[in-house]
């Protein structure tokens, strides 16, 4: 009996810590390679950045959430535009 | 009571009668069997009966008296059965008791491992970990859908107000052209 529990509590944390694991990389596992590699150089270029920068991106990033969808829409196509046009 | 030919056995003392059953029986106690005794010895009618049932009682219930040899066998036979039984229960017992002290634990780590493994194998764990991990990007960030959204977006950020100039100057620039396009045409 005292094994069979044991057994049991055990199975039941490594369920446990499985789902944890797999939930808390899910959002990143979903990006593809193009995305991830996107997320990645931005994040050095970020950790590079003086504090000030880092606060007025953040200011941005707070900014740009409370815009209507689809004003974020047309800068983002703008934005776009004017990328495609520099190559 | 009656014997087998049928003679009744003769009534003894009513005082005495249950006791002298007893008497026969040897399930008196000393001091009654004494009194029992000194009373036999005065009272023929109790003698007679005690007489009686020394002699019809045997008769009414032999003991089955079964011979020596029946005994031996029996014996012998339930010795052998046992030991069968014990052979035929125990052959795969005496392979696992060496085996029984780590058995139980080995067996339960081995199937967890397997399940994990399977678990992980299943749903390309594996594949997914080797090929996403990122040494550059703390773990913080990754499990945060807000934190990798604005390193997604933030080239967009870094240019959103001139975006949003642009977006301001370029109706203007866009009316002004219409309202050339229309002094041409009228001209």
């Amino acid at each position: 009996m005292k094994t069979r529990n044991l057994f049991l509590v055990v199975i039941g944390l490594v369920l446990l810590l499985e789902s944890g694991a797999r939930a808390d990389g899910d959002d990143w596992r979903k990006l593809n390679p193009k995305e991830k590699d996107k997320i990645r150089r931005n994040y050095e270029r970020w950790e590079k950045l003086p504090p000030r920068d880092k606060e007025h991106l953040r200011e941005e990033w707070d900014r740009w959430n409370r815009m209507p969808q689809d004003r974020r829409d047309q800068l983002k196509q703008r934005f776009e535009d004017h990328r495609r046009g520099q190559d | 009571m009656e014997n087998r030919e049928g003679t009744p056995l003769e009534g003894a003392c009513r005082n005495y009668e249950e006791d002298l059953v007893l008497y026969y029986y040897a399930e008196t106690g000393v001091s009654e069997r004494t009194m029992i005794e000194q009373h036999l010895a005065q009272c023929s009618r109790c003698r007679k009966f005690v007489d009686d049932l020394v002699r019809v009682l045997p008769q009414m219930a032999p003991k089955p008296e079964l011979p020596q040899p029946f005994w031996n066998d029996y014996f012998r036979e339930t010795v052998a059965k046992l030991d069968e039984q014990t052979a035929r229960q125990n052959w795969w017992r005496r392979w696992l008791v060496p085996l029984n002290g780590w058995l139980v634990p080995a067996f339960g780590t081995v199937a967890i491992a397997v399940f994990a493994i399977a678990l992980m194998l299943e749903k390309g764990h594996f594949k997914s970990t080797t090929e996403t991990v990122s040494p550059n990007i703390p773990a913080e960030v990754l499990v945060d859908s807000n934190q990798l959204e604005f390193f997604k977006s933030l080239e967009i950020l870094e240019s959103l107000s001139t975006l949003e100039q642009q977006d301001r100057a370029q109706p203007e620039r866009k009316s002004s052209h219409t309202e050339s396009e229309r002094g041409t045409q009228a001209a």
